[in-house]
């Protein structure tokens, strides 16, 4: 369709019968495209705007409920799992993200080494993001148990002080983060071909120069894959802010220990669906989209200051 | 140009021929959803119900159209629990909902705050349904101010269970289980082996497994909720005490971080009590079908949870109930249903298939034999004295506050009493709005 607009935009000289086409194959573009159009306006955007209008009432879903004014948005401020929920995820976000990218480039870096085999290692580091949350829930709940799982037997079996991991309120969202790590395989993959996007000769030219592993890593590698790493950043703060289908399996809905797991979008989800406050979660709903929206507005900004693009 | 209109109209015309296949593909089923040739009604029915328990269902079902040949159930598959909520409330939200569902009677009273499901006090009244034939808990978690709005089925109650073998070892009579709680915790002292810092067997953690602070309060005696004044009493001055025993013991057996253990608690054969990590715990009538499916030789007994008198024994119970959400278009025949399922008749055909589950029906299970299991029966025994959790509309906030509570006062951050108030405070306040 977009080559079609283009071809009878480009030619100003278009006689009436073209024209008279060029809007006839308009209408059957935006026949085709009919599906999608619909589906976006009535799923999608009038959800998005209802829910404006839906966080300035009481809304439960089962009753219309009434106009409250900005009565949801001070309730929220006045609530105390609200500001605990807002700390969990954004200790998340804050170590998850820089963690996922050095560790996802680390080893795109490892697995783009010409070895022997090496369709295996990528396969085996890709694997744990098939594994379903539910599944990769309980199974670091066991390899964590404080009494008796693995990783503490071995820890203590070296003689180290062992740290209890989900059970303790210090170390819950530090085990979660361990946790998600091990499925960073999707954003490998990205690296992966990232980094088979740098011509060779880049890397050529540094050796004949004379520049050892760690100079072309930091002026060749790093400077080129700056493309992915911003979208994989991007991406990354988006999905941390939104983090809840491992942490509310794992805690059944709870947040335990202490609401040290509660995040922004499990108490959302209480509200919405099992304490029926569907305008308080719309409130709610609408203060993570400014968050993240801001959030994603200062990484772009900062963005062409270290994001470099090939052939710039 | 002339190639190029031939082609859209032969796009135009696999996407019609596309259209009208899904259009006739749907219709059948259309037509069959009215269903009512014959003078026959068909109800909708939702139900979560996999494996034997969907066997039971169908054997109940089958049952049913057997005596009332006019109606015919259709068994739609929703996914157990929290998926299945979500469902039935866009339904009724949409004004399409099943006339019959399967429902956690502890969501009648927001529900029916919620004016979501269907009044059916005046026909119980009409057919002579009354809350005689029940359990009185669970009639009462049924009812939401003076009206009734779902027949309740399934039950559960709560027991200490506690490994023979392990007291044994540790020197303690198997067949003489802790009655106080003084017992107990002098039994868990014994039982506790700790390697250094790790633990080699855990004697008990009160809040594991079923160990709720509802069970807790109740056995020392509290009170969570004033039906007469409609006042929340979560900080009565016997639940503070059973919260402050909690985490006295949790610190003195250095197990307040142990909860993620808790989380951990594994299904089946991982389970801590089955693999003999843990020697007691407070778990529901359900754990007797695990130990018999993954250790059938494991050495164990249940008692009543233990009290600070070593009298008065309780315990509270949960379960399900059969509704008719609000906007079901066959109320009449759905009722004839619940009618069904929810009395004996219906029940002892239900609860046959499935000999380890609990009718709220105390002569269907004496029907059906379930005091013949010496462990079973010990649950049945304790159900007349069992409590249900209040019906109020924010029950669940309520449950929420209640845990977030315990762990805190657990963990040592604010005593019983502040984190009781402060739990009392939140539910009271979300409650206004009802009033």
């Amino acid at each position: 369709m977009a080559e079609v607009t283009k071809g009878t935009r480009i030619q100003p000289s278009v006689g009436v019968k073209q024209k008279k086409l060029s809007t006839k194959s308009n209408l059957h573009g935006w026949l085709f495209a009919s599906p999608w159009i619909i589906g976006l306006l009535v799923f999608f955007a009038f959800p998005l705007i209802a829910s404006i209008y839906f966080s300035f009432t009481s809304y439960s879903i089962l009753q219309p409920g009434e106009f409250v004014g900005f009565q949801n948005y001070h309730e929220l401020f006045k609530d105390d799992l609200f500001w605990k929920s807002i700390y969990n995820t954004i200790y998340f976000t804050i170590f998850f993200v820089p963690l996922s990218i050095i560790f996802g480039v680390a080893l795109a870096m490892m697995l783009n080494m010409k070895v022997k085999g090496m369709g295996i290692y990528r396969t085996i580091f890709f694997l744990p993001t098939l594994v379903p949350h539910v599944a990769l829930a309980v199974l670091w709940m066991w390899l964590l148990n404080p009494g008796f799982g693995l990783i503490n037997g071995i820890l203590d079996m070296i003689g180290l002080q062992v740290p209890n991991w989900l059970g303790s309120e210090t170390w819950s969202k530090p085990s979660l983060i361990l946790m998600s790590l091990w499925g960073i395989g999707q954003s490998v993959i990205i690296y992966l071909a990232g980094l088979n996007d740098i011509p060779e000769e880049f890397y050529e030219a540094a050796e004949v120069d004379g520049a050892n592993w760690w100079q072309k890593t930091r002026h060749v590698t790093l400077p080129l894959l700056t493309p992915v790493i911003f979208f994989n950043l991007v991406m990354g703060a988006i999905g941390a802010f939104q983090q809840f289908t491992l942490p509310y399996t794992m805690t059944q809905g709870q947040g335990t220990p202490a609401n040290s797991l509660t995040f922004y979008v499990m108490h959302l989800y209480d509200n919405a669906f099992k304490f029926f406050k569907m305008g308080y979660a719309s409130a709610m709903a609408w203060i993570l989209f400014i968050i993240i929206m801001s959030l994603t507005a200062v990484i772009f900004m900062t963005s062409n200051r270290w994001v470099h693009y090939q052939g710039k | 140009m002339k190639i190029r209109g031939k082609k859209v109209s032969i796009f135009n015309l696999t996407l019609f021929l596309i259209f009208s296949l899904v259009l006739t593909a749907c219709s059948p089923e259309e037509s069959s959803g009215g269903g009512n040739a014959e003078g026959t009604t068909e109800i909708t029915f939702w139900h979560g119900a996999t494996d034997i328990s969907l066997q039971a269902l169908k054997k109940m079902v089958a049952a049913f159209e057997e005596k009332n040949p006019d109606i015919k159930v259709k068994m739609v598959y929703t996914e157990a629990s929290e998926g299945a909520d979500q469902k039935l409330l866009t339904a009724v939200a949409g004004g399409n909902p099943p006339d019959v569902a399967l429902f956690d009677r502890f969501k009648v009273g927001t529900w029916a705050a919620q004016d979501a499901l269907t009044d059916l006090t005046d026909m119980a009244a009409a057919d002579d349904i009354t809350e005689d034939i029940y359990y009185p808990y669970a009639w009462e978690e049924a009812n939401y101010q003076g009206k009734l709005y779902g027949l309740p089925y399934t039950t559960d109650s709560r027991m200490l269970y506690y490994n023979k073998d392990h007291f044994e070892e540790a020197g303690l009579d198997p067949e003489n289980p802790p009655k106080t709680v003084q017992e107990l915790e002098a039994a868990a002292e014994k039982l506790t082996k700790k390697d250094g810092s790790r633990f080699k067997q855990i004697g008990f953690i009160p809040w594991y497994g079923q160990g709720w602070l509802y069970g807790w309060g109740w056995s020392f005696g509290g009170e969570f909720y004033n039906k007469e004044t409609g006042e929340v009493t979560a900080n009565d001055p016997k639940i503070v005490e059973a919260l402050t025993w909690m985490a006295d013991v949790a610190q003195k057996f250095g197990v307040e971080d142990i909860a993620g253990f808790e989380s951990s608690a594994g299904s089946g054969a991982m389970d801590p009590f089955i693999s003999g990590q843990i020697s007691m715990k407070v778990d529901g009538n359900w754990t007797i079908s695990a130990i018999e499916k993954y250790k059938p030789d494991l050495n164990y007994g249940v008692t009543p949870i233990p009290t600070p008198t070593g009298t008065d024994f309780t315990t509270w119970s949960g379960g399900h109930a059969v509704i008719i959400p609000k906007g079901a278009k066959n109320v009449e025949a759905a009722w004839e249903f619940v009618k069904f399922f929810g009395t004996e008749e219906g029940q002892e055909v239900y609860f046959a298939e499935l000999p380890g589950d609990l009718s709220v029906i105390p002569t269907v299970n004496e029907k059906l034999g379930r005091g013949d299991n010496p462990m079973l029966k010990q649950f049945i025994d304790i159900l007349p004295n069992s409590h249900s959790r209040p019906v109020i509309p924010e029950g669940q906030l309520m449950w929420n506050e209640l845990v977030d509570a315990r762990e805190n006062t657990v963990r040592g951050k604010g005593t019983a009493q502040e984190n009781l108030d402060k739990a009392t405070e939140a539910v009271t306040k979300a409650l206004e709005k009802y009033k």
